[in-house]
């Protein structure tokens, strides 16, 4: 397995990216680019995207990991992030790793970023391939859960109460808000509170894959709802659920091989008749 | 369904406890006492909570009150589940 690090040009400035080889070149199966999570979820993900990566690299696949616009080693702060922007980002990695390779691509994404991969493949004019991590249904609830975390931060004293609906009015008048340490402008957060994860037009199938430390847990309720919708629609769709925590927000960092060996399995079993 | 156990479990697994939580005694305190439980860890239980037990908590429902022990906590689900 190679691993390369580099900067991708974009507008604005650069990308940082990363990109996991084969170790044979000649035997690439598949192309896959990775959407990544929102603030501290991204951050306590990192370790299971890298062994991921690993994983699908020595499995035989390119795998190409970008930090977004104001993310990371990326150009600008977070600040001045938009939804759309982001979009543009997914789209930069797609086209960039498709010059490299002409093998199917896939978008993997977990949290948030299945609404951008989703909304991304959408877009596209070839087929792609989706694997979700425990998606994001509702860009709406997320945020509210986002900016309860200033909520929270004053629970143990102050005005708790207040705090939710001065953010709200604070983002309404476009000015940003600093939720856990991340400047959230009011563009991004009108865009995540859109974005929503609906039936994929253009996608080949999506396997979708929940995490869950229950020994007898299924797949939430709100996402076999999801699930059956779009296979009433005649998407192709699989969900999955896999034993482990949920390392995108444990205390400490977590890791879940049990996801890494499904999403493999999940990718590389034959589309379903 | 047994609560209190299934408080313990979201606890121990959002709290990263590892195993500690099933030690907690009701009135064991939780918010301001266990370094665990920062902002982020607050919001995760919230969440963990309501997709547990199939709730959904307003914002102004929450409130230091409802983390300050294991008691308090049961007590809030209790109320939640109307029972």
């Amino acid at each position: 397995m190679a691993l390369e690090a580099f900067f991708l040009p974009a507008t604005p400035g650069q990308r940082f990216a990363l990109l996991h080889w084969p170790e044979r070149a000649c035997e690439v199966g598949g192309a896959v680019v990775y959407v990544p999570p929102f603030a501290e979820e991204l951050n306590k993900s990192r370790r299971m995207a890298a062994l991921q990566a690993r994983a699908m690299a020595a499995a035989g696949y390119a795998v190409l990991q970008i930090d977004l616009l104001g993310c990371g080693d990326s150009s600008n702060d977070l600040v001045d992030a938009s939804w759309e922007a982001w979009l543009a980002d997914v789209q930069l990695a797609c086209t960039w790793l498709q010059q490299r390779t002409g093998a199917p691509l896939w978008l993997w994404g977990h949290r948030t970023g299945c609404l951008l991969a989703n909304e991304a493949a959408n877009r596209m004019q070839c087929v792609v391939d989706q694997l979700f991590w425990q998606p994001v249904l509702s860009g709406k609830q997320y945020l509210q859960q986002f900016l309860r975390l200033r909520l929270a931060a004053e629970l143990a004293g102050g005005d708790g109460r207040r705090v939710m609906e001065l953010l709200r009015q604070q983002l309404r008048q476009g000015q940003p808000v600093e939720v856990a340490g991340y400047m959230l402008s009011s563009g991004l957060a009108g865009g995540l509170e859109k974005a929503e994860l609906l039936l994929p037009h253009r996608s080949g199938r999506v396997e979708w894959i929940e995490v869950s430390n229950r020994p007898d847990a299924g797949l939430s309720a709100a996402a076999v709802a999801r699930l059956t919708q779009w296979q009433a629609a005649g998407q192709e769709v699989r969900g999955t659920v896999v034993g482990g925590p949920a390392f995108w927000q444990t205390s400490e960092i977590t890791e879940c091989n049990a996801l890494v060996q499904a999403s493999l399995l999940a990718m590389q079993r034959a589309p379903a008749p | 369904m047994d609560i209190r156990s299934e408080v313990v479990s979201v606890l121990d697994e959002v709290l990263s406890l590892k195993g500690r939580a099933t030690a907690f005694s009701l009135d064991t305190p939780l918010l301001g006492a266990l370094p665990e439980l920062d902002s982020m860890a607050v919001v995760a239980l919230i969440t963990n909570l309501e997709e547990r037990f199939g709730f959904c908590v307003d914002d102004d429902e929450i409130d230091g009150s409802v983390f300050a022990s294991l008691a308090s906590l049961i007590d809030f689900v209790h109320r939640k589940l109307g029972s």
